[in-house]
């Protein structure tokens, strides 16, 4: 029943825009099947797969979400593109080199969404670190408040604070700290 | 204490919540602290990470709940199908040549069996049977006589004939002879002698070995073409005899004369004479008659490239279609001349004498 709902491509791209988590596990149920193929079928696992796959997903679902998407063939053709060239540079990265990749469909080069996915993975990857060095409390501060959106009210229960101003104050310091962490190791290339 | 208000300042700065003067006072205080202006763009690029960060965290996790979901799920069928499209990928070139490399192989087969199979048509390379297309030629020379005198245009002409040969009388009977291939895919044959008498004819025996085909005419007020002149020779004739015919490479009666420079044809055929009479495509079915007014042959073809070799089927075949014709028709008016009123006659006279038993014979398709 769910495939009528999202029987074409505009569809769901709809649906992704409008948060609709149904559309994107539709999306993604579809076409799993042929990424999985293609990596394991070119030497890789399951588990290579899934990551693979869920990355592909991510560049796609954050083109859309950012409207930057120009889609000038299906939904399926743009994903395998894109799996296909983050597959081939992990292949690159773990020192086995494709001599012939064996495809099941037609494929994109995609000189730009790939180098951007990537200098924003870099970018979580360094964040993620910075705030498992940051420790706790100032973590769950940090994410309660900037992530999660809490009310100050909220987070100064929940952490025990005597005032809202003690808090901001713990608040300022942490924020200070993941400044210094983020930035020792992240340079953008600007 | 200071450093977090700043702090809170900027961070409602960044989220636009500053009220308007306080907003335009920040700006200005932007502009003159370069270390201020720093620590804004710092601060927008932590916060920007932390929030991505966040959103992808979630996306992840939303991401890897589908996917165990759909683990318990069945699983893919589809697998089989995509095995099935990379092994097509993969061999699509090959298959593809190997495709057309047995289309070509098939077709070509065809085309060569189909060569063999006429054995008659390769030899046009060398051999040209010499009937007309009509309308290519009508069509110059109605482009010639236009250029020529700007004429009134004419008006519309009943539809031409598609070839044309020439014919002759056999029998008073209305019997006439031509060569089979000039009346090759005929619809419709017509024949028109000089003096302007028309028939229609239809084909009663053909002989494709000899190239001999024998028409009657149709209509039914004919009365038979009267006492025919010429009489067949039943012998052969000997090298070098002057030899004569007429026929139609036009739309007039054309005289042209020689002499029997072969007793054997195109490559050997025994059936015909070689003569040295310059020939046309429309003399195809004419008749070959010698001094004393005697036919001894029927016009068939020539040779390309080759000067004056023309080539006649010789008259006994002819006869020998006759009889075989007799036979196969059973009761059958016909008879063949007698008595030969040409003979001692000079060639204008005989030529005169002649012409009203040949006609052109029209062939509509």
């Amino acid at each position: 029943m769910r495939k009528s709902l999202y029987e074409t491509d505009e569809a769901i791209m709809e649906g992704i825009r409008n948060d609709d988590d149904r559309a994107l596990a539709y999306l993604y149920k579809l076409h799993f099947p042929m990424i999985s193929h293609f990596i394991i079928s070119n030497s890789g696992t399951d588990d290579e797969a899934k990551d693979i796959y869920q990355e592909g997903v991510i560049v796609f679902y954050e083109k859309i979400k950012g409207n930057s998407l120009e889609l000038s063939c299906q939904i399926k053709t743009y994903l395998y593109s894109v799996c296909r060239r983050l597959w081939l540079k992990r292949l690159a990265e773990k020192g086995r080199y494709a001599n012939r990749i064996e495809d099941s469909e037609n494929y994109l080069s995609l000189e730009e969404d790939v180098p951007q996915h990537e200098e924003n993975e870099r970018q979580f990857g360094v964040m993620a670190e910075a705030l498992d060095q940051l420790g706790e409390p100032c973590r769950s501060l940090l994410e309660d408040f900037y992530i999660r959106a809490q009310g100050m009210q909220d987070i100064v229960e929940k952490f025990g604070y005597t005032n809202t101003d003690t808090a901001k104050n713990q608040k300022y310091k942490c924020l200070q700290r993941l400044k210094k962490l983020f930035f020792t190791s992240y340079k953008p290339e600007v | 204490m200071f450093d977090h208000r700043i702090y809170e300042q900027i961070e409602r700065y960044l989220a636009g919540t500053l009220p308007a003067e306080e907003k335009a006072a920040f700006e200005a205080l932007l502009l003159s602290d370069p270390r201020l202006a720093d620590q804004v763009q710092e601060h927008r690029q932590v916060l920007q990470a932390m929030q991505h960060y966040g959103q992808r965290q979630q996306l992840r996790h939303k991401l890897n709940s589908i996917h165990t979901e759909m683990e318990t799920g069945s699983r893919a069928i589809t697998s089989e199908l995509t095995a099935w499209k990379v092994f097509f990928k993969k061999h699509a070139q090959t298959m593809a040549v190997a495709a057309s490399v047995s289309l070509l192989s098939v077709f070509g087969t065809l085309w060569s069996v189909q060569q063999m199979k006429k054995p008659v048509q390769q030899q046009t390379a060398r051999y040209i049977e010499l009937r007309r297309e009509v309308e290519k030629i009508k069509k110059e020379q109605r482009a010639i006589i236009n250029g020529i005198a700007s004429v009134d245009t004419p008006a519309p002409a009943p539809r031409s004939a598609r070839f044309s040969g020439t014919g002759f009388a056999i029998s008073p009977d209305g019997y006439i002879v031509t060569s089979s291939h000039v009346i090759q895919g005929a619809d419709s044959i017509l024949i028109e002698n000089k003096a302007g008498l028309k028939y229609k004819v239809t084909e009663v025996h053909r002989n494709t070995d000899y190239d001999l085909t024998i028409l009657k005419v149709e209509d039914p007020s004919f009365a038979g073409f009267g006492k025919l002149p010429y009489t067949f020779k039943t012998a052969s004739s000997d090298l070098g005899e002057r030899v004569y015919t007429l026929g139609f490479p036009r739309e007039d009666i054309v005289f042209g004369e020689g002499s029997l420079s072969s007793a054997s044809g195109f490559e050997g055929d025994t059936t015909s004479y070689q003569i040295s009479i310059p020939l046309n495509p429309g003399n195809s079915g004419g008749p070959l008659l010698d001094e004393k007014g005697n036919v001894i042959g029927v016009i068939n073809g020539k040779q390309a490239g080759q000067e004056g070799a023309a080539f006649a089927v010789k008259s006994s075949y002819l006869l020998q279609m006759v009889s075989e014709m007799k036979e196969r028709e059973g009761n059958l008016t016909f008879s063949l001349p007698q008595q030969n009123n040409l003979s001692g006659n000079s060639r204008t006279q005989q030529l005169k004498k002649l012409q009203d038993y040949i006609f052109v014979v029209k062939v509509y398709n």
